[in-house]
């Protein structure tokens, strides 16, 4: 049983949705930020994972059949990249700001996952995103089904989305 | 172009973020008459009081969540007042729902925007809302 739920998982962690999370995030920061940034190769793991960043937007997802948590991991070096598009370089860029700002592209980037996937028939529910903040914090998906992690490069500087699926709910994606 | 420059415009969001990207696309245009309001409350509060003064808002950029008050809510309050069928009030959200759309869409939004978006493709709006403003006036002349 546990083979069966783990290989179904891995068809729902595949190339259409890294597609689906590269679009989103590729668009989200040209049409906010103006900035360019590139996908690199996405990567699908079983287990749990911690990611290590700055500032990081997480949001719940879920489905009569599906549990997961969707992050966008970001540097302050990345935020402090992309934000003075916005608001001008001479404004030094506070902690609240940043914080502010992630909350809102996550929303932005998530928001438009939700759309492509119903697109593709998937229907999902997002939850509140909330924005976790700290020089280095450690994010940890606490599940036993598979994640796909998505990076992202900007200016030499590697930001990363990270998807991960409760092992039950992968039998509905 | 220049006639957008005379727009008196109202931003509503939560996001600093968002709030900045749109005034920084208004300048763009050459439209300076903004302000901006974090929650809905303070959107209502703004809309009245210009409204009161004989100076309201041509424009009214609605995020649909926000706190105390909705955007969607603050645009059905305003529709249930005729005084402010002259208004536009857009929805600029990153809700991308059908029923969400159509529900805003009842209500009396003149546009729905989906974030994120552009500013080339913002403006692109925002000359279509002119249009819609003028139009608007013309009605209300000829039957006034």
């Amino acid at each position: 049983m546990e083979k069966e739920t783990a290989t179904q998982a891995s068809l729902s962690l595949d190339e259409a949705l890294a597609q689906d999370i590269s679009a989103a995030v590729v668009n989200a920061m040209r049409s906010t930020f103006g900035v360019a940034v590139v996908p690199g190769t996405f990567e699908v793991g079983e287990g749990m994972v911690s990611l290590v960043g700055d500032v990081s937007g997480v949001i719940g997802m879920v489905q009569s059949h599906l549990e997961g948590t969707l992050t966008l991991c970001l540097t302050y070096e990345t935020v402090r990249n992309i934000l003075p598009q916005v608001v001008g370089k001479s404004v030094s860029i506070t902690h609240e700001m940043a914080v502010d700002a992630v909350g809102e592209i996550t929303n932005m980037i998530f928001g438009q996952i939700k759309s492509s996937l119903a697109q593709r028939g998937y229907h999902m529910k997002l939850g509140i995103p909330c924005v976790v903040s700290g020089k280095g914090h450690f994010v940890s998906q606490f599940h036993r089904g598979r994640y796909m992690i998505v990076p992202f490069h900007l200016d030499g500087q590697l930001f990363q989305v990270y998807v991960a699926l409760h092992a039950e709910a992968s039998k509905a994606i | 172009m220049s006639q957008l420059a005379n727009l008196k415009v109202l931003i509503a969001d939560d996001h600093f973020l968002i709030r900045q990207f749109v005034r920084n696309t208004l300048q763009d245009s050459k439209i300076n008459n903004v302000q901006t309001a974090a929650d809905g409350n303070e959107a209502i509060d703004l809309i009245q009081k210009a409204f009161d003064v004989t100076q309201p808002y041509d424009v009214v950029f609605l995020d649909w969540n926000m706190p105390t008050i909705s955007g969607l809510e603050v645009l059905s309050y305003f529709r249930a007042k005729p005084e402010y069928a002259n208004t536009a009030f857009v929805m600029l959200t990153a809700e991308s729902e059908q029923q969400n759309i159509m529900k805003a869409i009842k209500a009396g939004a003149t546009s729905y925007i989906i974030k994120p978006v552009s500013p080339s493709d913002l403006s692109k709006k925002l000359v279509e809302i002119h249009e819609w403003i003028k139009r608007k006036r013309q009605n209300a002349q000829a039957h006034g």
